[in-house]
């Protein structure tokens, strides 16, 4: 497509209570067309009953330059797992 | 093989079914022209969507028929005039305009045509008519919207738009030359067309495009297997392989 047109992530709910999930994403050149798009493309097989588009640039990312400082801090703090705390007693269903 | 179609209510489906799958046959042209990849897809769907529509009517008048054909018999063995689709569905893809006007003029009858089979006596066609009905209001949605943005576009989309409509609403006229066929099966075949006017007047209003006279085409009807000159060619890419290789299986 040529100039106006966007990127837009895609959403889709499996039924209503579930989280929504990235599937994909769509060229389009407003809202509409984004989720018309994103219909044709990517329901077509009973994905979902409800949909999202949300345009790419509205997403903020951590630049990849910072990605170190940003995530390699957890790397060795292997004790932020809850494995390391004992289950009281009567708690079920953990 | 000659293919026969005796009952009254099966001649009456066969024209809703032959319109669904002359348009499907069309929209298939342009799997792989669309003017960008999610148009592409989504025109490939909507021809499946055609194709379904169509076999499933088939399937129900080869029941009225006694099982004396089947789908792929009436799809793929019929000559030109036994075919007894309106001819605005055959009208081909000059270019997009003309692919979403043809859509959306039909969409809109369509709307309509299903609406009123929800009361049909057959209760399979009843039931068709309510599945379908769901796709149409979709395709609708989506075909008029293309109109808005053709025509509210740039005066390069308006003029285009406004040549394909042009040509399209000759075809228009034929819709509504009601048969006794017609007037036994629809609740009421007016309504069709007083449906079809408002909304498509209204529409024009608001993107720019004018309803222009005209004049009446000396082209015999539809419902006697009368097609414009480009269903031979239509016909002739959709069945030659059957035709050829009558054995070959999928």
């Amino acid at each position: 497509m040529e100039k106006g047109d966007k990127v837009w992530e895609v959403f889709i709910q499996k039924k209503s209570g579930l989280a929504f999930k990235h599937v994909g994403n769509v060229h389009a050149y407003d809202k509409k067309m984004a989720i018309h798009n994103a219909r044709d493309l990517y329901t077509r097989r009973g994905e979902g009953r409800a949909l999202w588009v949300v345009p790419t640039e509205a997403i903020v990312s951590v630049p990849l330059d910072d990605s170190d400082a940003f995530f390699d801090p957890a790397d060795d703090k292997v004790y932020r797992h809850a494995t390391f705390y004992e289950i009281p007693k009567g708690v079920k269903h953990l | 093989m000659k293919i026969t179609i005796n009952k009254e209510e099966a001649k009456f489906l066969v024209r809703i079914a032959d319109t669904s799958l002359i348009l499907g046959q069309r929209m298939a042209e342009m799997c792989s022209k669309g003017p960008y990849l999610e148009e592409d897809i989504a025109m490939s769907n909507a021809s499946l969507d055609l194709f379904g529509r169509a076999e499933e009517m088939y399937k129900i008048i080869s029941k009225i028929e006694g099982n004396q054909f089947s789908e792929d018999d009436y799809v793929f063995h019929r000559n030109e005039r036994e075919y007894y689709n309106i001819k605005l569905v055959e009208q081909p893809n000059v270019d997009f305009a003309w692919t979403m006007v043809r859509q959306y003029f039909y969409d809109v009858y369509a709307k309509e045509v299903y609406t009123q089979l929800l009361q049909f006596e057959n209760s399979e066609v009843k039931g068709l008519a309510e599945k379908v009905l769901k796709e149409i209001k979709y395709s609708h949605s989506k075909s008029k919207n293309w109109l808005y943005r053709l025509g509210l576009g740039t005066e390069e989309s308006n003029n285009r738009l406004q040549i394909a409509v042009d040509h399209l609403l000759k075809y228009v006229s034929e819709l509504f030359n009601w048969d006794d066929l017609d007037k036994k099966y629809f609740i009421n075949c007016d309504q069709i067309e007083t449906q079809w006017n408002t909304e498509i007047d209204s529409v024009f209003e608001e993107i720019n495009i004018k309803r222009k006279e005209v004049p009446p085409l000396s082209m015999r009807d539809c419902r006697d297997g009368f097609h414009s000159e480009h269903m031979g060619h239509l016909l002739s890419i959709m069945q030659y392989l059957p035709r050829a290789y009558p054995d070959a299986k999928w």
